[in-house]
């Protein structure tokens, strides 16, 4: 009955459907963007953006590679998130036994700034994010109201590469050996990560590849102009 | 029975609707302070095209009391079978956005404000700036004494929103005034 998605980041061509989709069905408010030098935007995870696609590019035997990684949470087996956040307040953070999403409710209004931080440190992938005007916990629910009637999340039914994949864990789980298989034929390295103990298993290409911080690349410095007072971090609308 | 994979949704989230979600053996207890109705539970559906580029994919539209509260990716249908790009994706957005502009817009020459204005006065404009550029311009014969019935100075960019028969009308007008410059944008 537990179901998973499988993301297979070799299909993906960062063209941010699901990212957009998303935002669609859970109705989030646009992030004011800018220039950072990246096609990282927004440049991470926040309140409004529970999927972000990421970017890593880097060199590797003279060539240039390139790889997109649709992050979001991981819908972990055993939830630290949840066990920490048991800690403040019984009730924020909850699995849905059924389907084995990890649903962050409206009780989370309810952690104090300082609990939600440590919620999100609790997180290996960290994937939580405060909505500083709400005070709630933020992050992917795995489209609980649509898997209950029967339907796709909204990032897998928008994909249109068959990247995002989703169904009952034990069907994803073979896909991805499948997949994996493919993978390796040109990517050697290729691997699912963490399968065992999350509900949204990756396919990577290179498990060494590090998708590190957000972009952040100071175009003022780069292109050699005074950095103006005017322009600073953007902040959410 | 052949049933569409729209119909059978159709059917299961009536029957959602009928016996309650706890009885397809879905257990929702712990969910319920997060909203376990669906936004789009009764709303009417609208197959659309998509206005973006050329593959035209199909898009469901959800209506609720007259709003679009949803659109996704038809899955019936073959060429997108229900998948969107971040543009397509995003036609709620679109549609409904504060930032949308719903009434023409105007900027006198050398002006530097934009002037709410209605649709006649905005039209009667362009058709008075059409006549007398096509007037002043128009060239029966060129250089060389050829005929060529032209008008060089006028032209026509169009929109990756416009369908085949919008284009063929426009490309019909401009021909009519002689207008050879053309373009048009649905080749993302």
């Amino acid at each position: 009955m537990a179901k998973a998605f499988l993301i297979d980041t070799s299909r993906c061509t960062a063209c941010r459907g699901c990212q957009v989709a998303c935002k669609e069905w859970h109705g989030l408010p646009a992030n004011r963007t800018r220039q950072r030098g990246s096609h990282q935007n927004p440049p991470d995870l926040n309140a409004y953006n529970y999927k972000v696609v990421r970017f890593h590019e880097d060199l590797k035997g003279g060539n240039i590679r390139w790889f997109f990684f649709p992050d979001q949470c991981r819908h972990c087996v055993d939830p630290p998130c949840k066990a920490e956040a048991e800690g403040y307040v019984e009730g924020a953070v909850v699995r849905d036994e059924a389907t084995g999403a990890v649903v962050f409710t409206l009780l989370t209004a309810k952690l104090s700034p300082q609990a939600c931080e440590a919620v999100r440190s609790a997180c290996p992938y960290d994937i939580p994010r405060r909505d500083e005007k709400t005070g709630r916990l933020t992050k992917c629910d795995m489209c609980i109201d649509r898997v209950a009637a029967g339907m796709a999340p909204a990032c897998v039914k928008a994909c249109p590469t068959g990247a995002m994949n989703f169904g009952e864990r034990s069907e994803m789980l073979k896909l991805g050996e499948r997949r994996l298989a493919q993978a390796k034929k040109v990517y050697p390295e290729a691997a699912l990560v963490d399968a065992d103990t999350v509900h949204t298993v990756f396919l990577v290409p290179d498990p060494r590849v590090d998708f590190g911080p957000p972009p952040g690349i100071d175009l003022h410095a780069f292109l050699g102009e005074p950095r103006s007072a005017s322009i600073s971090e953007p902040s959410l609308r | 029975m052949k049933m569409s994979r729209r119909d059978f949704l159709k059917a299961t989230s009536a029957g959602i609707a009928c016996f309650g979600l706890a009885q397809l053996g879905f257990d929702l207890e712990p969910l319920r302070a997060y909203g376990a109705r669906l936004k789009i539970s009764g709303a009417k559906e609208v197959v659309s095209v998509c206005p973006f580029c050329s593959v035209s994919c199909h898009v469901v539209a959800h209506v609720k009391d007259g709003r679009l509260v949803n659109v996704e990716g038809d899955p019936d249908y073959p060429i997108n079978e229900g998948a969107l790009c971040a543009k397509g994706a995003a036609i709620l957005s679109l549609t409904n956005n504060p930032h949308r502009v719903t009434k023409p817009l105007y900027r006198a020459p050398f002006g530097d404000t934009w002037e709410e204005k209605d649709w006649e006065w905005v039209l009667d404009r362009i058709a008075r700036r059409v006549k007398d550029l096509r007037d002043r311009d128009f060239l029966p014969t060129n250089g060389r004494g050829q005929r060529v019935n032209r008008l060089e100075s006028l032209f026509s960019l169009g929109t990756s929103h416009m369908d085949n028969e919008e284009c063929a009308l426009v490309h019909q007008a401009m021909r009519m005034l002689g207008v050879v410059h053309m373009d048009h944008q649905a080749r993302i």
